[in-house]
């Protein structure tokens, strides 16, 4: 077995022109394969983390009746007992903390203009001890707890809009609990760029107090769970739906990734991307190997020949040449993921950017993520390519004609 | 004495265009036509005859290479026209040794690694088989060139080690198809020479053919074959009709 497959290792290098043409080949195709690949994959981790850190989170609490039906007035289908709830699943395991949230929509005014915003209020400190990212492009974050005026950060289209700066007051209006039309005077201390101008053109930011006090309700929309790293989200997930079970209120439970849509988007175009790249590689590398394998086929004729006048059974033969392919795979792979490497590491260090993403205004990095899976993956396409390359040229060299294949010149 | 070999009135004939067998157009070249042998164990044979004579088609029938158009070839007592694929690559392999014309040594490998080939083939385990590879290559006088190339070795090297890899697996008949063409005339008479030493001591069988007439010299029975057709048979004491 061993000098069977030293025989093949060594027919590899015997024309090294053609071998080194064909490892550039492989080799090129799993290069590409991994840059292609861990572009995509720093891509959606990048996106994953941004998505987490925005504030959704990894685990967030709703009602059931939030799902079930549309809210007939504000806040009816939040939590009521949030604080309990909060309590219940504080200590739970990963669980880094809870952030409350209220979701709710109304006008603001500046007195000669008003405009309808999407309202969300929040708990400043649990907010940061979670690490969301606040996108606060000017001024500073909202005060837990502000002595006088209610403070409010704005998205920067819509400070635009309302012709509002820094210290600039607004008059927030929105429905109650109870129905009734409520206001507040708040005063714009942050403006927020979030990378998508359509959501800044409509954001408006306050503490859940001020917003409680604004809607009549002591209720919150949800509660964001944030945990020690992503990779927990199902294990947390698991130990934390039997302490929801135990309260009063019917409550569920859903992963980051069942509320994150657009990644979940951008995930299945950069897969349907990266397996079209794998089927074009694949096809690549096997319609080059088949003429490569049938070349060296050729050459080898009388040496065929010999081997099967001696006695060679022809399933040798074919393992021969299919071992040799499967072996070249093997090299080109292993080039592939040293030039891939390389090549990653390089970009990485390059400090490029990408344009940004359809509906984002920040330059992407232009950079790669080392995934050992690909690595694995890609690998084992190229020498799939071969061996599946290999067939022809191998069942032809088994069903030679001894007497002709001896006296082939 | 055994019989190796029995080639009764064998035929072998070639077609000469694509044409199918049923077409009124198609014909063949008959490159040997009713030919009859009997070759016994140790015997050292040569068959002789011009270019195109039909030399390399008996050795490759015989050989299980190819495959009569007529009548039956014996060897060690088996009809190798009953046998399947499987049956004749069994047979090359275990009874038979060829020494080729070009040497078609496996170039990858080495003067030993080529030797230990048929071995391989045949399962033999790692120890034998170094032990037999030696004892090969020192019978041909090459144990000192085993870890040589082919492509560093002379045509005369070459054929030494060809013949070495032809007796490694100790076969009951050793077919040579013009084994000194691509040698010069002192390699050509050392390889016979060499041939001939084998038999007499290890009582091998060997068949080879040539057109050097100089070479039948050391020969003692000679076929001779004319345009497909054994015409003679003869041993150095005299005729074998």
């Amino acid at each position: 077995m061993a000098k069977f497959l030293l025989l093949a290792f060594r027919n590899i290098f015997r024309n090294r022109r053609r071998t080194i043409m064909t490892l550039l080949m492989v080799g090129g195709g799993v290069a590409g394969l991994l840059l292609s690949g861990g572009y995509f994959a720093f891509m959606t981790h990048g996106l994953r983390e941004d998505t987490i850190n925005s504030g959704l989170g990894h685990l967030q609490i709703f009602t059931a009746d939030h799902f079930n039906r549309d809210e007939v007035r504000v806040l009816d289908t939040g939590i009521d007992n949030w604080r309990q709830v909060a309590a219940a699943v504080k200590t739970g395991n990963h669980v880094r903390g809870i952030a409350p949230r209220i979701d709710f929509y109304g006008m603001v005014s500046n007195g000669t203009k008003a405009a309808g915003f999407m309202g969300a209020a929040v708990d400043p400190e649990a907010e940061k001890s979670l690490g969301f990212t606040t996108w606060i492009e000017s001024g500073r974050n909202l005060d837990p707890k502000p002595n006088g005026e209610v403070e409010a950060l704005i998205g920067k289209g819509l400070a635009k809009s309302m012709n509002v700066g820094i210290g600039d007051g607004l008059t927030v209006l929105a429905m109650t609990s109870d129905g009734a039309l409520n206001g507040v005077d708040v005063q714009i201390v942050g403006i927020i760029n979030s990378g998508a101008p359509e959501r800044d053109e409509r954001y408006l930011r306050i503490t859940l107090p001020a917003a409680q006090r604004l809607l009549q309700s002591d209720r919150v929309t949800n509660l964001v769970v944030g945990l020690d790293a992503t990779q927990n989200t199902d294990q947390a997930y698991s130990e934390m739906m039997p302490r929801l079970n135990g309260l009063s209120q019917h409550l569920v439970l859903k992963k980051w990734i069942d509320l994150a849509t657009y990644y979940k988007q951008v995930n299945t175009m950069f897969n349907g991307i990266f397996l079209f790249m794998g089927v074009i590689v694949f096809f690549m590398v096997l319609m080059s190997s088949v003429n490569t394998l049938l070349m060296s086929m050729f050459e080898r004729t009388r040496e065929i020949g010999t081997m099967l006048a001696m006695g060679t059974p022809r399933a040798w033969i074919i393992a021969l040449f299919m071992v040799e392919a499967t072996l070249l795979g093997l090299v080109g792979a292993v080039v592939g993921l040293v030039a891939g490497n390389l090549l990653g590491l390089l970009l990485n260090a390059s400090g490029l950017h990408m344009p940004p993403p359809p509906g984002y205004n920040v330059p992407m990095p232009f950079k790669v993520r080392f995934v050992p899976l690909e690595m694995i993956g890609s690998s084992l396409l190229v020498i799939f390519s071969l061996a599946i390359a290999s067939i022809v040229p191998a069942f032809r060299a088994s069903r030679l004609k001894i007497a002709e294949a001896l006296s082939h010149v | 004495m055994e019989e190796i070999v029995n080639v009764e009135a064998v035929s072998r004939s070639f077609p000469l265009d694509n044409y199918p067998s049923s077409h009124p157009a198609h014909s063949y070249v008959s490159a040997l036509t009713h030919a009859s042998l009997r070759v016994n164990a140790g015997e050292f044979l040569a068959i002789a005859g011009p270019s195109g004579s039909g030399k390399t088609t008996l050795l490759n029938l015989i050989g299980c290479i190819d495959q009569p158009t007529t009548g039956r070839i014996l060897v060690n007592g088996v009809d190798t026209s009953r046998l399947k694929p499987a049956g004749m690559s069994k047979l090359r392999r275990e009874k038979l040794g060829f020494v080729f014309q070009t040497f078609n040594l496996i170039p990858v490998f080495t003067a030993a690694e080529n030797v230990e080939y048929p071995l391989l083939i045949q399962g033999v385990a790692s120890d034998e088989r170094k032990q037999r590879v030696a004892e090969a290559l020192e019978s041909v006088g090459l144990s000192a060139r085993a870890n040589q190339r082919p492509d560093l070795l002379s045509g005369g090297e070459r054929q030494r080690v060809a013949v070495a890899r032809a007796i490694v697996h100790q076969p009951s008949l050793v077919l040579a198809d013009e084994p000194t063409a691509n040698l010069d005339t002192h390699n050509a008479t050392q390889l016979i020479d060499l041939m001939h030493g084998l038999n007499q001591r290890l009582g091998l069988t060997f068949i080879f053919s040539t057109h050097d007439a100089r070479l039948l010299e050391h020969t003692e029975r000679i076929v001779r074959l004319t345009d497909g057709e054994v015409i003679s048979d003869s041993t150095q004491g005299g005729s074998r009709g």
